[in-house]
């Protein structure tokens, strides 16, 4: 069964690599059934081929390759010389600071630790005596700065405190609710007067009790102990 | 010993001179294969100068590199994945530094001036005016591609690198590859086919001259 974009594949790539179709005969016998293919394959054979031709034909002239390498020369020339110099620089910095680390390299038999604590460097002695001065004068500086700074910082010392906390019990309350009541007068006065005195006095006390007193117990809480004291009489001096 | 095998011996001597700081030796292996690189960065560049430097810093990162070749490929080979490593660092540096815009517009920006200096090098193409126009219309149609999308049609048509090779080279998927191989080939069909107003104008030319 021809298929048509297998086909174009297969030859795209052939042509691709060089190859001539013709060689193929399971392609050419595709080619030989398919008219659209065979006309594609002509035109990409064709194209690919022009493009190969510019490959041949766009190389510069002979001419310009002289110049061309001699540029060359010239870049790889001052490449050579700058990587020269570079490695000259590194190699003289190696000699200058490889001796300091010549004890250090390891050798057979003694161990780095040991070598450590062997090891002299040499040192100019200008370079020494200054540096044991500026050890000298820099040591009693710094005790005395690391002093001061001791004395200075305060220590905070967290010291957990327990507060205690007081709760409020309920206390007792007590009220005391003077009742006035009218007692009968015994006593051999004037009816009327007596009456009238009763009277007076109860609603005196009324008139009190109205003002001091909530009219009922109503609204006292459970806790509450409420201390009723009944006097009897009908003067409130009296007792 | 075949001729192949000759230059290939040839090729590893030269290199090992060249890895001893000759460079006389490494010339000699540029001027062996400064063609195809100089031929493979004018279609990728599209622009005669932009090829020379390319192809000179392709050459100059070559001899920087030479002491790392361990010839467990052929120099060509090896010099080939510098060659592409350039093209993709100037793809990203100076191509877009330069321009910062789309490939068809910097098609637009050749000037015809450049191209004819380019011509102008090559004696060979000042006398075939087919040729000019040949090449005019392959670099109009490579121009349409992405330089991703070129290098691959480049890798694949002029240097016969399989896909998988040119995946590996240009660290991208093989559907990439073939992807920008067939978009090429479109492009070229497109502009080079015989019903094409550009193949048209190139066969009276071929017929004139």
């Amino acid at each position: 069964m021809h298929n048509c974009k297998e086909t174009r594949e297969i030859f795209t790539e052939l042509l691709l690599d060089g190859m001539d179709f013709r060689s193929d005969q399971a392609l050419s016998a595709e080619l030989s059934r398919c008219s659209d293919c065979r006309s594609e394959f002509e035109v990409l054979s064709a194209t690919l081929r022009l493009t190969n031709r510019l490959g041949e034909t766009a190389a510069p002239a002979e001419d310009y390759w002289t110049g061309y390498h001699s540029k060359l020369r010239q870049s790889l020339v001052k490449a050579q010389a700058e990587s020269s110099t570079s490695r000259a620089k590194a190699q003289r910095h190696k000699d200058e600071l490889g001796p300091l680390f010549e004890p250090l390299r390891p050798r057979a038999g003694t161990s780095l630790f040991a070598r450590f604590f062997k090891t002299t460097v040499p040192v100019p002695l200008p370079l020494a005596v200054a540096v044991i001065a500026a050890a000298a004068l820099l040591i009693p500086f710094a005790i005395r700065a690391a002093r001061v700074q001791h004395s200075n910082t305060t220590t905070v010392v967290r010291v957990p405190v327990e507060v205690p906390v007081v709760q409020e019990k309920p206390t007792e309350k007590i009220i005391t609710r003077v009742v006035y009541r009218d007692r009968l007068v015994v006593k051999a006065t004037t009816p009327a007067k007596d009456a009238t005195r009763a009277e007076s006095t109860f609603a005196k006390s009324q008139k009190s009790e109205g003002e001091a007193m909530p009219s009922s117990l109503a609204g006292f809480k459970p806790s509450d102990e409420v201390k009723l004291t009944v006097i009897k009489g009908g003067v409130p001096n009296e007792k | 010993m075949t001729e192949r095998d000759t230059d290939a011996a040839s090729d590893i001597d030269l290199v090992r001179r060249a890895q001893a700081e000759d460079i006389d030796a490494f010339c000699l292996l540029a001027e062996r294969y400064a063609r195809r690189i100089y031929l493979l960065a004018a279609h990728y560049c599209r622009n005669p100068q932009d090829a020379e430097d390319l192809s000179q810093e392709v050459w100059l990162k070559a001899y920087q590199a030479v002491q790392t070749f361990r010839f467990d490929s052929s120099f060509y080979t090896w010099l080939r994945r510098i060659t592409i490593n350039a093209f993709l660092n100037h793809r990203r540096s100076s191509f877009f530094r330069r321009n910062g815009q789309t490939m068809s517009v910097q098609l637009l920006q050749i000037d015809s001036e450049e191209q004819q200096v380019f011509f102008e090098s090559s004696s060979r193409a000042q006398e075939n005016i087919y040729n000019k126009l040949l090449f005019e219309s392959v670099v109009n149609a490579l121009a349409e591609l992405t330089p991703a999308q070129r290098l691959a049609f480049l890798l694949r048509h002029y240097e016969g690198m399989t896909y998988e090779e040119i995946a590996t080279a240009m660290n991208c998927s093989i559907g990439t590859v073939k992807k920008g191989v067939w978009r090429a080939i479109g492009k070229l069909r497109a502009r080079l086919s015989p019903e094409s107003d550009a193949q048209e104008t190139l066969t009276n030319f071929a017929s004139e001259y």
